[in-house]
């Protein structure tokens, strides 16, 4: 019998396996192809203060072996969350986090604060690739000082719930991005979001996205995003003993069994969804048969395995 | 439109025909079993599947044109989305039809598919044609390779609604791109006529037009549309438009429609991730008649068929 049992920052999930924020919208459209409540947890779409439409389109392009996307936060807005799409997602008995993003540090801490009190929610993600609109559109994510504040604001309007930040990989050193959000109080950390990329139109000499520029997912982006994770992992995670919620570009149980040898506690499936919805199923069954194949009992044993 | 109709999944299907129309467009029939039968047989026109292509081999490089060279080395991720010319079901298999034309490195692999390979695909995916049997005449607009969910709407027509007249207006930019299997040129006339084979075995004349006159009346669909129904006038609230094509084929026959208040479906086309609602990338501007709210709706999910009146063009 192998245990697929981890513990993720206090919570005991049933497998190490994520569907990542904004490829499992609110696990409505994911229950058409599969039991949600197989996952070990998944991540709600970004979640703003307000509704917002999102971008023009094009909004999606795809790459070689990956995608890009500028979807723009297109969401329903907090209260409306909390109204509509929480007494649905009460169904699943999978622990689930809700990402949340903003414009100023106002506006997260007041998606903070309202979340905080609806006790089906395992956690939050904290986008953090975000523009800060007060501070001349600098991302948040790239700067230690903000992502600290940042950080800090929410842990203190958050409640009990368990603060995961997600790094983006658009930064000089991402250790120096964890150990802010770490000393700061996130309890969990989430890597690593969309690279900034742009694909461009030869013939009308026009970027493809309507945005200009998306974030670039996929398996494209897999050798890196292992890369990252070894390194917050030895340099940040491991010390702090923080978990990582780790992924980019993870197609089968392969690829993620090697993120979780480079440090991480569990796995985020983004872009695979969208090819294969049920991926993150096949994906725990993989889990499960490697495990036997190499005689681990457990699979928090994989964890920062690396020799 | 509607809600979702159909449960939707994921289907292994085998390939029974995959062969060549003409100079552009192929023809590919995949054979569905047990429960995809069961699920795909209720499948409207208008809804889609999303084929995973991604496994298959490229054609010999020889065979590959050399406008497609460059692009045929880029490794392809993502499904690709057709609708379909025509459902058959006999006993408890379904036959798919889908009708493509290579564009490139996905619809080039698509072109090695032969009898019996199996493909992966997903669906039936996002919301039909709504059709209603107190119509007296629909109206298709089928621009280039628009034309497939129209085909298969003509039969859906034909066997729902008898009572309902049906007639085409099929537009390409010159005769080579008109996507249709055998064209009868010398029965092209400024009338409604049997034109077209996929069209006239549902009963379904055809009036042709191409931008450059190649073939029919030489300028666009929607104006060859817009003249037809100047000196034809039908009942407005006895008829209805269906549009498939580019965009501004559909916006124009949107105003088209609004002008001579028919009533008008739009099939729209948007690049698409997934087409399952999870990506939110193929949204589509969307107006709502009582409130004069605006927003985004998912072109894959809440469409790909709009009332066109709805969409803010």
């Amino acid at each position: 019998m192998i245990d697929l049992t981890v513990n993720f920052a206090g919570l005991k999930l049933k497998n190490p396996v994520f569907t990542a924020s904004g490829t499992c919208g609110y696990a409505d459209e994911l229950a058409d192809f599969m039991d949600v409540n197989q996952l070990g947890a998944f991540i709600t779409k970004s979640i703003t203060l307000h509704k917002r439409d999102g971008n023009s389109v094009p909004r999606v392009v795809e790459t070689d072996s990956g995608m890009l996307n500028a979807i723009g936060l297109a969401n329903i807005g907090v209260d409306k969350f909390i109204a509509e799409k929480i007494p649905l997602i009460r169904q699943y008995n999978t622990p689930f986090f809700v990402n949340i993003a903003g414009q100023t540090i106002e506006e997260y801490v007041a998606v903070a604060q309202k979340l905080a009190n609806c006790e089906e929610i395992a956690g939050l993600e904290l986008n953090i690739s975000c523009p800060n609109v007060k501070k001349g559109g600098i991302t948040f994510g790239t700067d230690p000082k903000l992502v600290s504040e940042i950080t800090s604001a929410i842990k203190k309007n958050a409640g009990k719930k368990i603060l995961m930040v997600k790094l983006t990989p658009s930064v000089t050193d991402i250790s120096t991005i964890a150990s802010a959000a770490i000393e700061a109080g996130a309890n969990a950390l989430s890597m690593i979001n969309t690279f900034t990329a742009m694909v461009i139109d030869i013939e009308t000499r026009q970027a493809v996205l309507a945005n200009r520029t998306g974030g670039l997912s996929g398996p494209a982006i897999k050798p890196i995003a292992v890369y990252l994770t070894n390194k917050v992992y030895n340099e940040v995670a491991k010390p702090a003993n923080i978990p990582i919620l780790a992924g980019g570009g993870i197609k089968n149980a392969s690829d993620a069994i090697e993120f979780i040898i480079a440090g991480a506690t569990a796995v985020s499936i983004g872009t695979a969804s969208f090819i294969y919805p049920d991926s993150a199923i096949k994906i725990i069954d993989g889990l499960k048969k490697y495990c036997q194949r190499h005689k681990i009992a457990k699979i928090s044993e994989l964890t920062g395995s690396l020799k | 439109m509607a809600e979702t109709q159909f449960q939707k999944a994921i289907f292994t299907a085998s390939v029974s025909y995959n062969k060549a129309i003409g100079k552009h467009f192929f023809n590919l029939r995949l054979e569905l079993n047990g429960s995809a039968a069961e699920i795909f047989r209720k499948a409207l026109p208008g809804q889609f599947t999303e084929l995973d292509l991604s496994r298959l081999a490229l054609p010999a490089e020889e065979q590959i044109p050399d406008e497609l060279s460059e692009c045929s080395q880029r490794q392809i991720l993502l499904r690709r989305p057709f609708s379909f010319t025509n459902i058959e079901y006999s006993g408890s298999k379904v036959i798919l039809e889908i009708l493509y034309c290579v564009l490139g490195p996905a619809t080039l692999r698509m072109k090695t598919l032969k009898p019996s390979d199996k493909i992966n695909l997903i669906g039936p995916l996002g919301n039909g044609f709504k059709i209603s049997s107190d119509k007296k005449l629909a109206i298709l607009v089928a621009g280039g390779m628009g034309a497939p969910p129209l085909q298969h709407l003509a039969k859906e027509l034909k066997d729902k609604c008898p009572g309902t007249e049906t007639i085409v207006f099929a537009g390409a930019k010159n005769i080579s791109q008109l996507p249709y299997y055998d064209i009868k040129l010398e029965k092209i006339s400024q009338e409604p006529a049997f034109v077209l084979d996929e069209f006239a075995k549902h009963n379904v004349k055809a009036l042709i037009s191409t931008d450059d006159g190649s073939a029919g009346f030489k300028g666009f669909v929607t104006e060859m549309l817009k003249n037809w129904l100047k000196s034809k006038k039908p009942d407005s609230g006895k008829t209805i438009i269906y549009a498939c094509g580019p965009e501004a084929m559909m916006s124009s026959a949107a105003a088209i429609s609004s002008e001579f208040n028919i009533p008008c479906q739009v099939s729209l086309e948007r690049l698409m991730a997934c087409g399952t609602g999870l990506c939110q990338g193929c949204a589509v501007r969307y107006i709502n008649k009582q409130t004069k709210e605006t927003g985004y709706k998912l072109c894959c999910k809440d469409g790909p068929v709009f009332w066109a009146d709805e969409v803010v063009w």
